[in-house]
C-alpha cells in the first residue's frame, strides 16, 4: 500500500528582519554575523519566488546589492557564484559569505559604502502552505501533473523542501522512494537538475521536459 | 460595479484565482474591517473599493468604515501627512487635541464593529489613534501605512509611533519606509484593479470624445500628469520641464487632478499651477472631480508618455495605471516610483525639471523607444502590481499573523 502525494501550494509575505541596515561593507559583515538564519534563506533562496523586473543578473540579494548599490563588481561576482544548496546548512552559508566579505575588505584600502537610501535592508519571509486538492497516486502521475502545477507549488516541493527534509531531498524524491526500483530513474532525473541558477519558469520547463518521458501516455506511444 | 473574482480570470489567469480561493479557505467567515479617512479620491479609497467585495467573494466578512471629521481635523491630518513625508512644521497641543477629539467621536460610533472584528486594518495616520480607543478588542489590529515615511519629521513620527506601537503588526509599501517599531513590519506593495473604470479598455472613439469634451486638441503628442494638486507631486516642476523642451518639440501637456475630501491644500496648489501656466495654450490644467475615472483612463490612454514628477511618493498608483495602459513613465526618483519605473526599461527616473525635459524629448523623438518601454511596462505591471498579487499577500499576512509568526513556515 503506497501513500498518495498531496500537492501543496504556498504564498510568501515579506517582513523586515529587525536587523539594522548596512551602509557599508563592514556594517554588512557585522550584521551577517548575527542576523537570523531566515534572513540568509530569504536573501539567497526565496529570491526566486519574489517579483522582480526581469531575471536579475545575480540570484542572491547580497550580490545584487554589491553590484547595483556598492558598485563593486568584483565582490558581486564572488558573492554571485555561491550556491547555498551545495553547502551543508545555512550556518555554513553565513560563514562562506562572511569569509568572502572579509577577504575583500582585506584587499581594499578603504571601506566601500553607499548613500542613505541604498543601504542593505535585511528581510525575511513567512511562507503559508495550503492544499491544492490535487493528489498523485503513482509515479507516472508526477509527469502528468507537473505542467498543471503552479510555480509556487514547484518552489515549495522542489526547492523549499530541501530546507525541511533531513536528507535535503525534494518532496517528489522523498515520495517516489516508496516505489523502489520502479521510480529509481525518475529520482535520478530529479536529482540531476542543477536548479539554483534558474528562474522558476525555467525550472518548471526543465522539470516538465525531463519528466515527460515517464508519462504513461508517452511510454505507450 | 461590484465584481467577483471570476471576472478577473481572463486578465490574471484562472490559476491565480483558484490559488486565492485555496488560500482563503482557512479564513472563511473571518470578520475583517478596513478603516480609512475618505471614501473617494486617492489611492487608498481606490484599493478598498475593489478589496472589500473581493474579500467577501472569498467568503470573508469584510467591511469598510470611514472616519468623519471637521475641516480642522483634516487640516491637522494633512499637516501630519506632510510632516511624515518630511515637511518641517510644528506639532502643537491644539493640533493633537483636534486629532484626538475627532477620533474619540469616531470611536463611539465604530467601537462595536471594531471590537468584534477578527482583523482590523487601519489605513494611514488619520485613524491610527483608534487602537487605544477600543479597549476591549478581540481581533488582530494591523496598521497599514501607505505614505513615504522614510524621513519623517521626528516630532510627528514620535507622536504617531506612540499611537501605532501597540498594533500587532504594521504594513509598509516598501522596505525604505519601514521604521523602528516594536512589532513585525510587513511589506506589501499596492496594486490596481485592471477592470475598474480607470483601467479598463476604452474605444478610440471614447478617448477622442473625452479629449474633445475637455478641450484638449489631439493635434500634437500629449504628455500627462494625473495627480492631486499637491506640492509633493510637483505640478509646477512639470510645467517647468515642459517649458524647457527644445523649440523643435511640439506637444501638449495635461495636468489633471482629482480632489480628495481629506486634502484641504488642493485649492491653493491649483492656484499656483494656474499662475505657472502663464498663458501657454498648450498646457491644459484640468480640475476634475474625484469620481471621473473613465475620463482619467482616457487621458492616460491618449498620452504618448505619462509623468509623475513627485518629490515624495508613497507608491504612485498613477504610475501603475499608466504602465498598465502601455505608457512609458517619466517619474521622480522617489518612493514607490523607483519600484515601478526601471530607467531605460519601463520609463525614466528623473530628479529635476531638466531631467524630465531631457527624457520627454527622448521619448517624443523616438516613438519606437516609447512603444518598447510601454510594452515592458505593461508586462511588469501584469506580473507584479495587479490586485490578485495584492489580495494574495493580504491573505498570507492574515494567516501568518493569526498563527503567531513563530515559524517561517505556516501550514493550514
Amino acid at each position: 500500500m503506497t501513500m498518495p502525494f498531496a500537492i501543496k501550494d504556498c504564498a510568501l509575505i515579506t517582513r523586515m528582519a529587525g536587523v539594522d541596515s548596512a551602509l557599508n561593507l563592514r556594517e554588512l559583515r557585522e550584521r551577517l554575523r548575527h542576523c537570523p538564519l531566515e534572513c540568509l534563506f530569504h536573501h539567497f533562496c526565496e529570491t526566486v519566488i519574489r517579483p522582480t523586473f526581469d531575471d536579475p543578473e545575480f540570484r542572491n540579494d547580497l550580490a545584487v546589492w554589491a553590484a547595483r548599490d556598492l558598485r563593486d563588481r568584483v565582490l558581486a561576482e564572488r558573492l554571485g557564484i555561491i550556491n547555498p544548496y551545495l553547502l551543508s546548512d545555512l550556518e555554513e552559508l553565513r560563514q562562506t559569505v562572511i569569509d568572502i566579505v572579509d577577504d575583500h575588505l582585506a584587499e581594499l584600502p578603504y571601506i566601500p559604502g553607499v548613500q542613505l537610501g541604498e543601504d542593505f535592508r535585511f528581510m525575511r519571509a513567512v511562507t503559508v502552505v495550503f492544499d491544492t486538492g490535487m493528489q498523485l497516486t503513482a509515479p507516472g502521475d508526477l509527469a502528468r501533473m507537473l505542467p498543471q502545477m503552479s510555480l509556487s507549488s514547484i518552489y515549495f516541493h522542489y526547492v523549499e523542501a530541501r530546507r525541511r527534509t533531513l536528507d535535503r531531498a525534494d518532496d517528489f524524491t522523498s515520495w517516489l522512494k516508496q516505489f523502489g526500483d520502479e521510480a529509481e530513474e525518475m529520482i535520478e532525473t530529479l536529482r540531476s537538475i542543477d536548479f539554483y541558477f534558474m528562474s522558476l519558469p525555467e525550472l518548471k520547463a526543465q522539470l516538465v521536459k525531463a519528466m515527460s518521458r515517464f508519462h504513461p501516455e508517452s511510454v505507450r506511444a | 460595479m461590484r465584481r467577483t473574482l471570476s471576472a478577473y480570470e481572463p486578465v490574471v489567469g484562472a490559476h491565480s484565482i483558484s490559488q486565492l480561493r485555496q488560500l482563503a479557505t482557512d479564513l472563511a467567515g473571518a470578520r475583517v474591517v478596513h478603516v480609512n479617512s475618505t471614501r473617494e479620491g486617492g489611492g487608498v479609497a481606490e484599493i478598498l473599493t475593489w478589496l472589500i467585495p473581493l474579500m467577501n467573494d472569498l467568503e470573508l466578512e469584510a467591511s469598510w468604515e470611514v472616519i468623519e471629521g471637521s475641516d480642522e481635523f483634516y487640516r491637522v491630518t494633512k499637516a501630519f501627512h506632510n510632516a511624515l513625508q518630511g515637511s518641517s512644521q510644528p506639532l502643537t497641543g491644539k493640533m493633537i487635541e483636534a486629532y484626538e477629539r475627532t477620533l474619540e467621536m469616531n470611536a463611539v460610533r465604530l467601537r462595536p464593529i471594531l471590537s468584534e472584528a477578527d482583523f482590523v486594518f487601519i489605513h494611514d495616520p488619520q485613524p491610527a489613534g483608534l487602537f487605544d480607543l477600543c479597549p476591549h478588542k478581540k481581533g488582530i489590529w494591523l496598521w497599514r501605512c501607505h505614505i513615504d515615511v522614510s524621513h519623517p519629521n521626528r516630532r510627528f513620527w514620535q507622536y504617531l509611533k506612540s499611537k501605532v506601537s501597540s498594533y500587532h503588526a504594521s504594513i509598509f509599501s516598501m522596505p525604505d519606509f519601514a521604521q523602528s517599531l516594536p512589532h513585525p513590519q510587513f511589506l506589501i506593495a499596492p496594486s490596481i484593479d485592471p477592470l475598474s473604470e480607470k483601467n479598463c479598455e476604452l474605444t478610440d472613439s471614447e478617448i477622442a470624445a473625452t479629449l474633445e469634451r475637455l478641450g484638449v486638441p489631439d493635434d500634437l503628442p500629449i504628455l500627462t500628469q494625473i495627480s492631486r494638486f499637491d506640492r509633493f507631486k510637483d505640478p509646477v516642476g512639470v510645467i517647468e520641464a515642459f517649458n524647457r523642451l527644445s523649440p523643435s518639440i511640439h506637444a501638449r501637456l495635461v495636468l489633471a487632478g482629482g480632489g480628495a475630501t481629506d486634502d484641504p491644500e488642493g485649492a491653493a496648489v491649483l492656484q499656483e499651477v494656474r499662475e505657472s501656466v502663464n498663458g501657454n495654450g498648450r498646457i491644459h490644467v484640468l480640475e476634475l472631480p474625484p469620481d471621473v475615472h473613465r475620463t482619467i483612463n482616457a487621458l492616460q490612454r491618449a498620452s504618448t508618455a505619462v509623468l509623475q514628477k513627485s518629490t515624495k511618493e508613497g507608491f504612485g498608483l498613477t504610475v501603475t495605471e499608466a504602465m498598465w495602459k502601455g505608457k512609458p513613465v517619466i517619474g521622480g526618483n522617489v518612493g514607490g516610483i523607483r519600484m515601478q519605473v526601471h530607467s531605460h526599461h519601463t520609463g525614466f527616473l528623473i530628479n529635476t525639471p531638466e531631467g524630465a525635459a531631457l527624457r520627454i524629448q527622448e521619448l517624443l523623438r523616438s516613438p519606437a523607444l516609447a512603444e518598447r518601454m510601454g510594452r515592458q511596462a505593461k508586462a511588469f505591471v501584469t506580473e507584479n502590481f495587479l490586485l490578485n498579487r495584492h489580495l494574495r499577500e493580504y491573505l498570507t499576512l492574515m494567516l501568518g499573523v493569526r498563527r503567531g509568526l513563530t515559524n517561517h513556515l505556516v501550514a493550514h
